[in-house]
C-alpha cells in the first residue's frame, strides 16, 4: 500500500477534483443524516449520514458489518431506520419500500440479485415494470435499446439461469436502470466478478455519472474502485467516520486505518519444509449433469505442512474440484488418495476419518447447518468419532464446554454455544466453520476461497489460522481468486483452467503477470 | 398507524417468551373457535361445560377423551419424526390403514399361540405402517420423487385396498356389511377399567418415550435435526445421511401404523372402512402444536383428544358437522403458528424523518 495520493489514470477525461458533479447550489441527489438503526437491540446505524452529488461516483467503504449496506438498505426502503430523515433532491421523502424506492429514482443492486433464474431478462424486466413494460416484444425492445444506451450487451431472450455472474449483474442493473433509477446504488459489485469484468463495470459507473446519473459503490475494497470515484465516505462500527472527502485528497492507507481503526500485520508465509505426500490427486475428470466438462485430466500431489495455492478464474472447476475431494461428487475417471490410501469412492465420512477436512467457497452451503446453533454446529463432525458421549447419549455439557472455548480461541465476535449460527456476520462464521475444520485430527484442509467477502481483520485471521496449520503439518489446498491472498501463503502455486492444472511453479518465481496470463490463457 | 413502527429479527427468543406466545396463541385460536360456534348456534354459556367440563372435567368424558387421544399420540409422533427431517408424510392415513390391515390379518388368521396374538398384531400394524411409506421413501432416495404426492397417493391405495377386502375376503358373512368378523378376546386389548380406555393407552405413552428418547437424547436425533436442516452439511460432516433418513422415516411410517393397530385391536376389535378418516389432517396439526416435540404430542394429543369428546356431544345436540370439528382444530393450529411471529420479530416504534 503506497501513501501517496490516487490520481485518475490518464487519459479518460474524468475530474480529479472535488468539483466533479452538479454545479454548487444544486440540492444533493440523496442525503442521509442522523440514521439511526438496532437489530434487536444491537445497534447497527449510530447518527450514521451520507451525502451523493448528482453526477458523481461515490465509494462508500468500511469493514462488514460496518453499516454501509444496512444504510443503503435504509435509504432504498428495505429496512425502516429507528430515527433520522431522507432527502432526495433536496425534498424530505418516506420511502417504505421497493415502490417508493423507484418513485423516488432510487436503484439498489443487491449482493444477491432480484432476478427470478427462470425467466428470460425481458420477462425479468416486465416482471418488475409491470404494465408499463408493455407487450413482451416491447419489453425485449426496452432492454435491447436501454443496453445499446448505456454500452451492455445484454440479451433480453437470454434465461437469466443461463448467464454467467457477471451478465446476471448487467442485467440487474439494466432493470434497475428501467425503474426509472436516477440513484444506483451497487452493493460490493466487484466481489463476485473478474478483473476484467470489473473494469469494465467500473468504466460503465463512470459514464453513467457523466450523464447525470449518480453511482454509489458500496465495497470493502477501496483500491479496486478508488481509480473511478470522485468521493469516498467511510463507516466504521455503525457510523460515519469520514463523510464524502474528495478521493484525491485521502491516501489508500488513511482509509484504511478510518475503516479498520488499526493496521492489520500481514500474514507470514508458513516456513515448514514439506513432509510426506498428503494429497495425491491423478487424472481426475468430472462432468455435469448436462454432460459439461468440468474437470479434465487434472493432476495435483501435495505434502505435509505444505500451502499449496491453487489459482483459477472462478467456474474453471474448482467447486467440482472441491466436491469431488469432498466425497460429494463422484468423478468420471481418476483418482484421489490421502496420505497413499485410495479414496476415489470414498464417502465423506470415510474422508474424514483419514483426516480431511473442507472449507467450501459457501459455508452454508454444505458447510454449516444455518438454523443449528454455535455449539451444534462445531460438534456435528466430531460426535461420530465418540468426543460427545456413546450412541445412545449425546454430552451436551461437553459440546457447550468445548464451544465456549473455540469461541474464546478463534476470537468468534457476536458467538455464544446457544446463538444461531444463521445470525453470526460472515466473518465470524467463516471462523466457526474453520474452527471446527481445524480439529486435533486434521492432516489435510481444502479451502476455497476461505476469505472472500470477509473484512480485512477477519480475513486476517482466516489467514492467519491456515498458515498456523501448515506449520503443524497440515497439507492446505489453498484454491483462491486472490492472487495476493496466495502469493502470501502458497509455497507453491497451480493454475487450474478449464478443469485442468496449466502450470504450476515455486512462489518465488511466481508474478500477478505470469500467473494472470495462465488464468486467462487457452492452452 | 402502521408507519411508526418498525419490525426487527430477534437475535434470541428466550425461554418465557417462546411458552408466553405458545400460550396467548393457543388462547387466540381457542377464542376464534369460540365465535365460530356461537355463530353457529351454541350457546356460549354451553361452551365451557361442554368443553372443559364434558371432555376433561367428568370422569366418562375423560375416558373417552383418552380414548380419542390414544391413536392421536401416535399419528402425532409419527407427523412430527417425519417433519423434524423435512419429509412431509401426508399418508399418515394410508400407513394407519395399512397397519389396521395388518394386525386384522394376524387376529381372523389366528397366527401364533394366544398368548402373543396381540403383540405380534401390533408388530405386524407397525411393520405394515413402515413398509408403506418404504416405497415414497426408497423412490425419494433413489430418484428424487416428491413424497408429498406419493404419500398422498398411497393414502388413496391404502384405502381401496382395504375396501377390497372389506367387499371381498374380509366381509362379515352373516350381515354383508362391509366389515370384518369380531376379534377374539386374546386379539382385544385389555381394558383399563376407566371407561373405554385400553391397554393402548400406556403403548402410546411407551411409544412416546421411545421417541423422545431416540430424536432428543440419542446421536441418531442430533444427526436427524442436522439431515432436517441441511442435507448437504450434514453429509459432508460425515453424517450417515441415508442410513438418518430411511431410521426417521420409517418409525413415522411404524408409528401411523401402530395407530391403526391400536385402533381395531382396542376399541374397534374389528375392521371397518370408517375408522381411519380425518387421522393426516389430524396428525399435522398435532405436530406442528407441539412444535415437533414428543412429549408435548402427547399432551397436544389429549387436548385433540377433547376437542373430539367435545364436538361428539356439539354433534349430538346442536347438528354442527364433522367439517366443523376439523375448521376448529385449523382455528388453534392458526393461532398458534401466527402467535410465533411474535416471538421472532420484536415490535418498536421508530422516528424517522425528523430533523435530528
Amino acid at each position: 500500500m503506497t501513501e501517496t495520493a490516487i490520481a485518475h489514470p490518464a487519459g479518460d477525461g474524468r475530474p480529479v477534483s472535488p468539483s466533479a458533479g452538479a454545479p454548487a447550489g444544486t440540492p444533493p441527489a440523496l442525503e442521509l443524516a442522523g440514521v439511526h438503526k438496532a437489530f434487536d437491540g444491537k445497534p447497527a446505524l449510530i447518527d450514521a449520514g451520507f451525502t451523493l452529488r448528482r453526477g458523481e461516483v461515490h465509494a462508500l467503504v468500511g469493514e462488514n458489518g460496518a453499516g454501509k449496506s444496512t444504510l443503503m438498505n435504509v435509504a432504498t426502503g428495505v429496512y425502516a431506520a429507528d430515527a433520522g430523515r431522507e432527502l432526495v433532491d433536496g425534498e424530505l421523502v418516506r420511502i417504505r419500500g421497493p415502490v417508493d424506492a423507484a418513485a423516488a429514482g432510487l436503484g439498489m443492486v443487491h449482493q444477491h440479485f432480484r432476478l427470478v433464474p427462470r425467466f428470460t431478462v425481458a420477462e425479468n424486466v416486465r416482471l418488475a415494470l409491470g404494465r408499463r413494460a408493455g407487450s413482451p416484444a416491447a419489453a425485449a425492445a426496452l432492454v435491447a435499446a436501454k443496453a445499446e444506451e448505456i454500452g451492455f450487451p445484454v440479451r433480453p431472450d437470454a434465461r437469466v439461469a443461463d448467464l454467467s455472474v457477471a451478465e446476471r449483474q448487467r442485467a440487474e442493473i439494466l432493470k434497475v436502470l428501467l425503474l426509472g433509477a436516477r440513484v444506483l446504488i451497487l452493493d460490493e459489485p466487484t466481489a463476485v466478478l473478474t478483473e476484467q469484468e470489473s473494469d469494465a463495470l467500473l468504466a460503465f459507473t463512470a459514464r453513467l455519472a457523466a450523464q447525470g446519473g449518480s453511482v454509489v459503490l458500496i465495497t470493502h475494497k477501496l483500491r479496486e474502485v478508488a481509480a473511478r470515484a470522485d468521493r469516498v465516505t467511510v463507516m466504521r462500527q455503525g457510523r460515519t467516520v469520514l463523510d464524502g472527502a474528495p478521493i484525491a485528497s485521502v491516501t489508500p492507507a488513511e482509509v484504511a486505518r478510518l475503516a479498520v481503526g488499526a493496521t492489520v500485520a500481514p500474514v507470514a508465509r508458513p516456513r515448514r519444509a514439506p513432509g510426506g505426500p498428503a494429497l495425491t490427486v491423478e487424472g481426475l475428470s468430472h462432468r455435469r449433469e448436462d454432460g459439461g466438462v468440468t474437470l479434465d485430466g487434472l493432476t495435483l500431489a501435495l505434502r505435509e505442512g505444505e500451502v499449496l495455492g491453487l489459482a483459477g478464474v472462478g467456474g474453471n472447476g474448482q467447486s467440482e474440484l472441491v466436491a469431488c475431494l469432498a466425497g460429494l461428487a463422484t468423478p468420471r475417471a481418476g483418482s484421489v488418495a490421502l496420505a497413499g490410501r485410495d479414496v476415489t469412492m470414498a464417502s465423506p465420512a470415510a474422508r474424514r476419518d483419514l483426516g480431511l477436512r473442507v472449507v467450501p467457497a459457501d459455508r452454508f452451503a454444505f458447510g454449516l447447518v444455518r438454523g443449528f446453533t454455535v455449539a451444534d454446529n462445531l460438534a456435528l463432525a466430531a460426535l461420530r468419532r465418540g468426543r460427545y458421549g456413546s450412541p445412545l447419549g449425546v454430552a451436551r455439557r461437553r459440546i457447550r464446554r468445548d464451544a465456549e472455548a473455540a469461541i474464546r480461541d478463534h476470537e468468534i465476535h457476536g458467538a455464544t454455544p446457544g446463538r444461531s449460527t444463521g445470525l453470526l456476520s460472515g466473518g465470524n462464521a467463516q471462523k466457526v466453520l474453520l474452527a471446527r475444520e481445524l480439529d486435533d485430527a486434521v492432516r489435510v484442509l481444502v479451502a476455497h476461497s476461505p476469505t472472500r467477502g470477509l473484512d480485512v481483520r477477519a480475513a486476517q485471521a482466516v489467514q492467519a489460522a491456515i498458515a498456523a496449520a501448515a506449520e503443524r503439518g497440515v497439507a492446505c489446498l489453498l484454491i483462491s481468486e486472490d492472487l495476493e491472498e496466495l502469493m502470501a501463503l502458497s509455497a507453491r502455486i497451480a493454475v487450474i483452467n478449464r478443469g485442468r492444472i496449466v502450470g504450476e511453479m515455486p512462489v518465488e518465481e511466481a508474478s500477478a503477470a505470469a500467473l494472470g496470463a495462465l488464468m486467462v490463457g487457452h492452452a | 398507524m402502521l408507519d411508526g413502527l418498525v419490525i426487527t429479527r430477534r437475535f434470541d427468543t428466550p425461554a418465557w417468551l417462546s411458552a408466553l406466545v405458545f400460550l396467548a396463541g393457543i388462547a387466540a385460536g381457542l377464542a376464534m373457535a369460540t365465535a365460530l360456534l356461537v355463530a353457529i348456534g351454541v350457546p356460549a354459556s354451553a361452551l365451557f361445560d361442554e368443553v372443559i367440563g364434558e371432555a376433561f372435567m367428568t370422569a366418562s368424558g375423560l375416558a373417552q377423551t383418552l380414548t380419542f387421544a390414544t391413536p392421536l399420540i401416535c399419528v402425532g409422533l409419527s407427523a412430527a419424526v417425519a417433519l423434524r427431517l423435512r419429509f412431509w408424510n401426508i399418508g399418515i392415513e394410508g400407513q394407519l390403514w395399512l397397519g389396521a390391515l395388518g394386525a386384522t390379518a394376524v387376529a381372523l388368521g389366528d397366527f401364533g399361540p394366544e398368548a402373543t396374538r396381540l403383540p405380534l398384531m401390533l408388530l405386524a400394524a407397525a411393520l405394515a405402517g413402515a413398509a408403506w411409506i418404504a416405497l415414497p421413501l426408497v423412490l425419494k432416495l433413489r430418484l428424487g420423487v416428491n413424497e408429498v404426492i406419493t404419500t398422498l397417493l398411497l393414502g388413496s391405495i391404502a384405502f381401496l385396498f382395504a375396501q377390497h377386502l372389506l367387499f371381498g375376503a374380509w366381509r362379515d358373512p352373516a350381515t354383508g356389511f362391509p366389515i370384518s368378523l369380531a376379534f377374539d378376546a386374546s386379539e382385544r386389548l385389555a381394558a383399563l377399567g376407566f371407561g373405554r380406555t385400553h391397554l393402548g393407552l400406556p403403548i402410546a405413552l411407551a411409544a412416546a418415550l421411545l421417541v423422545w428418547f431416540l430424536v432428543d437424547v440419542t446421536r441418531l436425533g442430533f444427526y436427524g435435526r442436522a439431515v432436517g436442516e441441511n442435507i448437504e452439511a450434514a453429509r459432508a460432516a460425515g453424517v450417515p445421511v441415508i442410513a438418518v433418513t430411511c431410521a426417521f422415516v420409517l418409525l413415522s411410517g411404524a408409528l401411523s401404523g401402530l395407530a391403526g393397530g391400536l385402533i381395531v385391536a382396542g376399541t374397534e376389535h374389528r375392521m371397518s372402512l370408517t375408522l381411519g378418516a380425518g387421522y393426516t389432517f389430524s396428525g399435522i396439526v398435532i405436530a406442528f402444536l407441539g412444535r415437533f416435540r414428543p412429549l408435548a404430542t402427547v399432551v397436544v394429543a389429549v387436548i385433540i383428544g377433547g376437542v373430539f369428546t367435545a364436538s361428539d356431544v356439539f354433534k349430538v345436540f346442536y347438528g354442527i358437522s364433522e367439517a366443523v370439528v376439523v375448521l376448529l382444530q385449523g382455528l388453534v393450529l392458526f393461532g398458534v403458528l401466527v402467535a410465533q411471529f411474535f416471538g421472532a420479530y420484536r415490535i418498536s416504534r421508530a422516528n424517522w424523518g425528523t430533523t435530528p
